[in-house]
Parts: structure tokens; C-alpha cells; sequence
């Protein structure tokens, strides 16, 4: 309901190739109003957000394959077990979120999606949790 | 409520199109999203067979014993790299620069068809090295989860192949860039599906 009750309306660009029309400074909008994003769909039925910017990207993928290099070079160190899974674990759980979020946009995009992805991630890692538990397996 | 559907769409379809629910949001990109939550419990129940059958069952041969972490990092790189380049050409799209958008769509096939091709070239050497689908229940879990992982990369492939075809024909104008996008959100996904299996398959010890 919250995602649908500030919608407006846009318009779409005519054509493919012409960029959109800039809009004047001056140009009054009505209040509630987003400014159009090409690629995205009515955004004012949820709370969207400009993507980021092809540098930006760069950067998030250089931060995702040093974060992948010191995932291989814990793995070439000595320390226990727990340690090791622990901080694998963690660091593979920062690569997914930032893949989610800026590439897939899902900072970007609507609740509505994110709460989707959520729930499938949710119910998967509950569900397998629960029988890994029952089967002796995660915690020996 | 009322107001949200009259709201017509803004971005992403042609103007008389029908792809939006009462959520505002594309259907097509719903239905994406709601197939890639789903997707979270096929991998996660191949991922949890693995888990369990790594330490277990007849004795034979486990994938652990060959495995050969700096080649299979190396294509780790390649996928993650591969996820840039996907959003790069979306970028692209949606600045309405389309030869821009043939050249990523076509650097993220050529690097997912390397992982394919190094995927290819593990098994050939785990084979080699006496290690198949049945030496064992975890080479069988492996195997599984892998070459499922692989199917899903290759179909994401042969995707891309295609809307570069499209883009050449002209028909994926600037404003139907969520063909593009959807595109994306499934390699993505595959892409996050490696990094799992990267990490519990081949990173943690046994």
C-alpha cells in the first residue's frame, strides 16, 4: 500500500536514440513527483533512487575482487577451523550484498522486490539450516 | 490505490503496454525477481546435499582431494568481472548508447563462455585424476551443484547471444531497456550463486 500511494505520473521518451529532455530549473512539479529515470518502471509507485554511475560500478567491482583475493589468501593461512569458516562466510556475505545491491539495484529499486528476494533467501537458509541441524551436519 | 493505477509506466516498456500490476512494478521484472527467490531454495538445496554428503558416505574419492583453488579462483574472478560488464551494458542502454551495449552484452558472454570453457576443464582433469560423477556421493553432490551452476551460466549465455542479435536488428530501443535489466538481474543472480559455492564449496575445509 505505502509503495502505491505516492504514485504519479511520467512521461515516456518518444524516441529510442534522443536522450530525455532536460528539465528547466524553473519547471514546477507537483508535490509527491519524481524525476524520470530511463530503465525504470513508474517509479512513483516505490521508492526508487538513481543508479550509480559506470565509475562507480569500477569501483564496486575492484572492491569485490580484492575482497575475493583475501577470500583465497585466508584460505592459504593457518588459524582453526571456526576462525576461517567465520570470516569466509563473512566475506562472502559482503561480495552477495553488494552484487545485489548496486548491480541487481536492489538499494535502488522498490521495497516490494527487495522484500521478495529477502524472503526467498530467508526461507532457504531457514529451512536448510533446520535439516542440516537435524542431520548432525553444521555443528559436527 | 485509485491513483496508482492510473499512473501509467514511465520507463522500460513501450508506450501501450500492458506489463504492469497494481504494484507499479513491470511484471516481467516481478515475475524475474520472484524466479531468482525461488532459485534461493533450488541452489540452497543442492548446496545443503553437498554439505552433507562432503564428509560422508562410501568411502571413494572426494572433490576436496583435487581440487585446485588458484585455477578456480582465477574463474571466479572471470564471473564476478562478468557481473560489470552486464551492468555496464545496461548503463549504456539507458543513456540509449547501443553500440556500447552490443560491446558489454558481448564482453559478459565471451567471460561467462570462459568460466564455461574452465568449468569444462576442471571436470576433464577431476575425471583424469579418477574422480566422477560416481566415485562417490559427495563427487555426485558436486557434480550436481556444479553442472547445475554451469547449465544456468550457459543459458545466461545464450541470452545474451540473443539480445545482441536483437540490439542488431533494432529492436531493443532505449526505452525497452528492462529486457536488458531482467537479462542482468539473472546473471547477477548466477553470479551471487558462485560466489556461495566458491566459498562453502571449495574454500571451507572440510
Amino acid at each position: 500500500m505505502e509503495e502505491t500511494a505516492a504514485a504519479t505520473t511520467e512521461e515516456v521518451p518518444e524516441s529510442s536514440e534522443a536522450p530525455p529532455a532536460p528539465e528547466s530549473p524553473g519547471t514546477p512539479r507537483a508535490p509527491g513527483e519524481l524525476e524520470a529515470v530511463p530503465g525504470h518502471e513508474a517509479p512513483a509507485a516505490h521508492d526508487e533512487h538513481a543508479h550509480p554511475s559506470p565509475l562507480k560500478y569500477v569501483l564496486i567491482a575492484m572492491i569485490l575482487a580484492i575482497v575475493t583475493g583475501i577470500e583465497v589468501g585466508l584460505y592459504y593461512i593457518e588459524m582453526p577451523d571456526t576462525l576461517l569458516v567465520a570470516m569466509l562466510l563473512g566475506l562472502a556475505f559482503i561480495k552477495f550484498g553488494m552484487v545485489a545491491a548496486y548491480f541487481m539495484h536492489l538499494k535502488f529499486d522498490g521495497r516490494l522486490l527487495r522484500r521478495l528476494f529477502v524472503t526467498g533467501i530467508l526461507l532457504a537458509l531457514a529451512v536448510y539450516t533446520v535439516a542440516l541441524l537435524t542431520m548432525d551436519v553444521l555443528l559436527g | 490505490m485509485t491513483h496508482a493505477l492510473a499512473a501509467p509506466p514511465a520507463h522500460g516498456a513501450a508506450p501501450g503496454d500492458h506489463d504492469y500490476a497494481v504494484t507499479g512494478i513491470n511484471s516481467k521484472k516481478l515475475g524475474m525477481w520472484a524466479f531468482l527467490a525461488s532459485e534461493c531454495l533450488f541452489f540452497g538445496a543442492l548446496i545443503s546435499t553437498y554439505l552433507l554428503y562432503r564428509t560422508r558416505g562410501p568411502v571413494g574419492q572426494r572433490p576436496g582431494d583435487v581440487y585446485d583453488i588458484p585455477y578456480t579462483s582465477v574463474s571466479s574472478f572471470v564471473l564476478l568481472m562478468s557481473s560489470l560488464t552486464m551492468v555496464l551494458a545496461l548503463a549504456a542502454i539507458q543513456r540509449g548508447d547501443h553500440r556500447r551495449l552490443r560491446i558489454w552484452l558481448l564482453a559478459t558472454a565471451l567471460l561467462g563462455t570462459v568460466f564455461i570453457g574452465g568449468q569444462v576443464y576442471e571436470f576433464t582433469v577431476f575425471v583424469h585424476e579418477g574422480l566422477n560423477i560416481s566415485s562417490s556421493v559427495s563427487a555426485t553432490s558436486f557434480f550436481v551443484l556444479t553442472g547445475f551452476h554451469g547449465v544456468h551460466v550457459t543459458v545466461g549465455i545464450l541470452w545474451l547471444l540473443s539480445l545482441i542479435g536483437m540490439s542488431l536488428r533494432g529492436l531493443i530501443p532505449q526505452e525497452r531497456n528492462l529486457e536488458i535489466e531482467i537479462a542482468g538481474l539473472y546473471w547477477h543472480f548466477v553470479d551471487i550463486v558462485w560466489i556461495i559455492i566458491f566459498t562453502v564449496v571449495y574454500l571451507v575445509p572440510n
